[in-house]
């Protein structure tokens, strides 16, 4: 132990013979380390968040293909559906956009479905049943319309006509993530907002009881109205991960020419033994050093600067990351939107990932720090001197 | 104060920290938990299958929903590129 | 046998580069012992093989034939792990070039082959301390080996040769580059390790150390062969 520690400490001073050198590879492996791992931690807690949230979604959604084109869902469709076995409840859903000119933004409308639960992420009172003239709005379009509750929030419907609305509730900024952008309204102010059709829904919600079912009911679907398309939201979920493995992935490999910058760096410092090194070694062995003990000292010498900067790298990113909502990916991870939410991610961390950030770093550049040294140190420190 | 010791300083207080930020990562978890459930609930009730996270594209407000494509979409300027449409912001000058 | 003789090379030759075009043979059937407490200098122009028979009397490498009997023990054909820890533990080394590791301190340099061993870093600093006092380094003990001067780096590479307490001293052209004041000095320092009883073993063609009246004994390197003068 005590050899190791006296080796440790040769190994530093060693190292700090080059100083400048040597700073440069510990802030270039950390900031690599840093972005690495800041976008391994904003995509996993930013999947792991989103698949949470969505395990809430509808077991399968079946919406209405005209010409390629998703088209409005006839309710006739609903009492069909209803009677193949194994089907629970099917409901109508009312959603659509709307472009708001005077801020740019496009909210998403939905008719005020029954059975709303008031929760901590509703400010301000639900509507009753039968009421009309009011809206719920998520906290995005509180934020670009400056609305606060009681206040009026004026839509313009198809007809061109002004139709005011009272907030009622704004979902809370935690809750943006879901809600930003929502304008939920009552059914009556839905038609007239968008002049929808009678007897036509945006789609329908299919409950299943059994969920090995899902696929099969889908299938079952598909085969009683050919005009549908089923969605199940295990697909829902598949195409979330794919989205964020994507964008992850993309900020991966804009980052991997830098990445491949510092390997060459690595390998280059790691591998190239200079003369001098060589030299050096040489004497080691000379004066009593066993090739183990000159091997421990390279050891050292690569686990000191990997560790230090693969541990900073990792403090920074998770502080980056979760303190400081990435800031520094925002234009390239996050992309663009006008309502755009405040990333507040909940800090979901996957203690493998970080492992894997671990081999992939530490390991080959202390690897690759020792082995080049090993041929120097095995042969005889007299033909090692001479060169 | 030897090398050695200021090293071992250095990489046991890093470590102390990394498990500190663990552990407050995990706190923070559970404590948000009960409005995870809350937002799980709301989004089935809503029966919402997306995420507000990309609202200008319409594919990207609900990717998972079939959508009206159209190369022109109601953000002045916002001439879609798919996927670019989400990642870069259109030109400033042209914006409003 | 005399129970004296620490080292005894016995028809020892060493051939580089064996079986190619450019083998060379540095050292040939050379033979010849040292007593303890003696100062033996093997004596010759560059080239001619002293360095080479000095690396293998320090078990720095391994004879091609022949054998090389240390404190009773045929050294030849030890493995590898066992000829760094006699090295270590009963060699000190003088290289011509000081070999001294560039950018680190004084201290640190003489320290060096304590490093890899169980001793504390206390009485490795007690043991540094004392060796850097005895040949007046203590005013640069924090100063890194290259701004020293000539006399001092060499003193440096004494004390590094001296810290693990060696029964022999090796000195491979330790004045080489010295002018003769320094060389002066430096031979008193070897006059005064002899005193207390070290073995030296010094390889050199400098008259100046090969006529002082302290050396035992000389044997004449030409062309890799060894005979007793």
């Amino acid at each position: 132990m005590i050899k190791h520690l006296k080796i440790l400490e040769f190994a530093l001073s060693s190292l700090l013979r080059r100083k400048l050198k040597n700073l440069a590879i510990v802030s270039v492996f950390t900031t690599v380390t840093m972005v690495i791992a800041s976008i391994l931690f904003l995509t996993h807690s930013f999947k792991k968040e989103a698949l949470l949230i969505l395990q809430g979604s509808p077991e399968l959604i079946v919406q209405r293909i005209q010409a390629g084109r998703h088209a409005l869902i006839p309710l006739s469709y609903v009492d069909a559906i209803k009677g193949l076995p194994g089907v629970g409840d099917v409901r109508p859903r009312y959603w659509g956009y709307y472009y708001d000119p005077l801020t740019g933004a496009n909210f998403t409308v939905i008719a005020y479905p029954e059975g709303i639960r008031k929760t901590e992420i509703i400010e301000g009172s639900l509507p009753g049943a039968n009421e009309h003239g009011y809206c719920l709005i998520g906290s995005g379009v509180a934020d670009a319309r400056f609305l606060q509750i009681g206040d009026e929030l004026f839509l313009q419907d198809i007809k061109g006509r002004v139709l005011s609305l009272k907030v009622r509730g704004i979902f809370k900024k935690s809750s943006q993530i879901l809600t930003n952008d929502l304008v939920i309204i009552s059914r009556p102010d839905f038609d007239r907002l968008f002049g929808f059709p009678e007897g036509h829904a945006t789609d329908l919600t299919v409950q299943v009881y059994n969920p090995t079912e899902i696929q099969n009911i889908a299938g079952k679907v598909k085969k009683l109205l050919p005009d549908t398309r089923p969605i199940t939201r295990s697909e829902i979920l598949r195409t979330y991960d794919s989205l964020f493995n994507w964008r992850g992935g993309m900020l991966l490999a804009l980052f991997a020419s830098s990445v491949l910058a510092f390997v060459i760096l690595a390998w280059d410092k790691a591998t190239g033994l200079s003369a001098e090194e060589r030299q050096e070694i040489g004497i080691l062995k000379a004066i009593g050093w066993e090739t183990s003990d000159v091997l421990t000292l390279k050891f050292w010498e690569g686990a000191s600067i990997s560790l230090i900067s693969f541990l900073t790298g990792i403090i920074l990113a998770y502080i980056h990351v979760f303190y400081f909502s990435a800031v520094l990916f925002e234009p390239a991870l996050k992309g663009w939107s006008v309502l755009f939410p405040d990333f507040r991610l909940r800090p979901y961390v996957d203690l493998y990932q970080c492992f894997v950030l671990f081999m992939v770093t530490v390991v080959p550049y202390t690897a690759s720090t020792i082995i080049p040294s090993w041929k120097a140190a095995i042969t005889d420190p007299d033909s090692v001197m001479r060169g | 104060m030897k090398r050695y010791q200021i090293f071992i300083s250095i990489f046991l207080f890093e470590i102390i920290v990394l498990v500190f930020l663990l552990f407050s990562a995990s706190a923070q978890v559970a404590k948000g938990k009960k409005e995870m459930l809350s937002l799980k609930d709301l989004c089935s009730e809503l029966s919402l299958t997306d995420l507000s996270v990309w609202t200008e594209a319409r594919y990207t407000r609900n990717p998972s929903q079939a959508d009206w494509f159209s190369p022109f979409q109601d953000f002045p300027s916002s001439v879609e590129h798919f996927p670019a449409g989400s990642l870069i912001e259109p030109p400033m000058r042209r914006k409003r | 046998m005399n129970s004296d003789i620490l080292i005894s090379v016995q028809k020892v030759s060493k051939c580089f580069n064996r079986g190619r075009p450019n083998e060379i043979w540095p050292v040939r059937e050379a033979s010849l012992y040292v007593k303890k407490g003696e100062v033996v200098v093997l004596k010759g122009p560059s080239g001619s093989g002293k360095t080479t028979l000095l690396g293998l009397i320090g078990c720095m490498s391994r004879p091609t034939s022949g054998r090389i009997i240390l404190k009773g023990q045929d050294v030849a054909k030890l493995p590898e792990r066992f000829l760094t820890e006699i090295r270590r533990k009963t060699f000190g080394f003088i290289f011509q070039q000081f070999n001294l590791i560039k950018g680190i301190s004084v201290r640190e340099n003489i320290l060096l082959p304590l490093y890899p061993t169980g001793m504390s870093f206390g009485q490795m600093s007690e043991r540094v301390e004392e060796l850097m006092e005895t040949l007046s380094l203590s005013h640069r003990a924090g100063f890194p080996v290259e701004i020293l001067s000539g006399g001092e780096q060499q003193r440096v590479a004494i004390a590094r040769a001296l810290i693990n307490n060696p029964d022999i001293l090796m000195a491979d052209e330790p004045t080489a580059h010295l002018d003769s004041k320094l060389s002066m000095n430096l031979l008193e320092t070897l006059g005064l390790l002899k005193s207390r009883g070290m073995t030296i073993v010094i390889a050199t063609h400098d008259p100046l150390v090969f006529e002082t009246e302290m050396v035992d004994r000389v044997y004449e390197v030409r062309d890799g062969r060894v005979r007793e003068r």
